[in-house]
């Protein structure tokens, strides 16, 4: 227990936690997703730019939920 | 051409990309117990990007492997070029983490990690561009232009990182220092690669350059994250600077 009733702590931030989860899951599908993506239609560079897009907001999305991993709680 | 073919499909390299899953997904598990109960928040958010690297890097490995992550370009003067595209997918995602990790090491600022991590897109995405070319000379320009960024990306932490995490302990220069010089010694050898492999000037055969990358791969990744969770500087008491001898003996 903290000596300072008003001292605050860090506890883990669930959110950040489901977020990072989530961004690993598409990160890994998309990795796999380019024979499906072109049987929808699309050509290869298109399916293929589209899939680097995920996955680099994918690494953006969890280096912001690793920066907020902990939300501080009085 | 050196490998072995292990799915049957006329592709040697199959046994490289085959040994760089296994290696990845050890490196995963390995890291996701020793990590397992952490309780310091420092350490919990490197556990957290470290795991993630080899997680990524053995899914994209796989689809290597199955034949999922490759392509075939063509090329003037050159033909039909086998590319490995998941390879590129896979540093989209790893190589900003792995520059989060040595910045969050250091402790700067999130201006200075966004700059890091856009210059590193930049170099990535470029290596792409240069990858999926038609032409030999568009493809040599965009190399040079990723190994520029790349470059840029290296000082950035051969300097400014560096003197910020000088800044904070003992433990903490020591575990930068050793982690700067294997990404610098390491990353410097991807272009290198790259402009005497298959996809630049074809010097190497397609089986050792599969080789040479996923040597190069384990020890970015696997090997960086072996470093960085077995020290000590990862822990969030290491602020203090270490006491000068004087102090020390004072104390005493």
């Amino acid at each position: 227990m903290p000596d300072d009733p008003a001292e605050s702590v860090a506890v883990l931030n669930v959110r950040s936690v489901v977020g990072i989860a989530i961004c690993f899951v598409v990160a890994v599908g998309a990795l796999f997703a380019l024979p499906a993506l072109r049987s929808q239609g699309l050509g290869f560079s298109e399916a293929f730019w589209l899939i680097s897009a995920v996955e680099l907001v994918t690494a953006l999305g969890i280096a912001y939920f690793v920066l907020n991993l902990h939300e501080e709680r009085v | 051409m050196a490998g072995f073919d292990l799915l049957g499909d006329g592709r040697p390299e199959t046994l490289w990309l085959g040994i760089g899953t296994i290696f990845m997904l050890i490196g995963t598990f390995y890291f996701l117990i020793k990590g397992w109960g952490v309780t310091d928040k420092e350490a919990r958010e490197y556990y957290a990007i470290t795991i993630l690297v080899p997680g990524i890097a053995s899914a994209a490995y796989l689809s290597m492997f199955f034949g999922i992550g490759l392509t075939e370009v063509e090329v003037a003067g050159r033909g039909m070029l086998d590319i490995y595209y998941a390879r590129y997918a896979d540093w989209l995602f790893t190589t900003p983490l792995l520059l989060l990790d040595l910045a969050l090491l250091a402790k700067v600022d999130r201006v200075t990690i966004g700059t890091l991590i856009g210059v590193d897109a930049l170099m990535i995405v470029t290596g792409l561009v240069a990858a999926l070319s038609q032409t030999m000379l568009a493809r040599y320009s965009f190399w040079l232009v990723s190994t520029i960024a790349m470059i840029v990306v290296l000082y950035f932490l051969a300097t400014s990182l560096r003197s910020a995490a000088k800044q904070r302990s003992a433990a903490v220069e020591s575990t930068f220092n050793k982690l700067t010089v294997l990404t610098l010694i390491l990353w410097t050898a991807y272009p290198i690669l790259w402009i005497i492999g298959t996809e630049g000037a074809g010097v190497v055969g397609l089986g050792v350059e599969t080789l040479a990358f996923m040597l190069l791969d384990v020890s970015a990744k696997v090997g960086f994250g072996l470093i960085l969770l077995r020290s000590r500087a990862i822990m969030g008491d290491t602020d203090a600077p270490e006491p000068s001898a004087g102090e020390a003996s004072a104390a005493d």
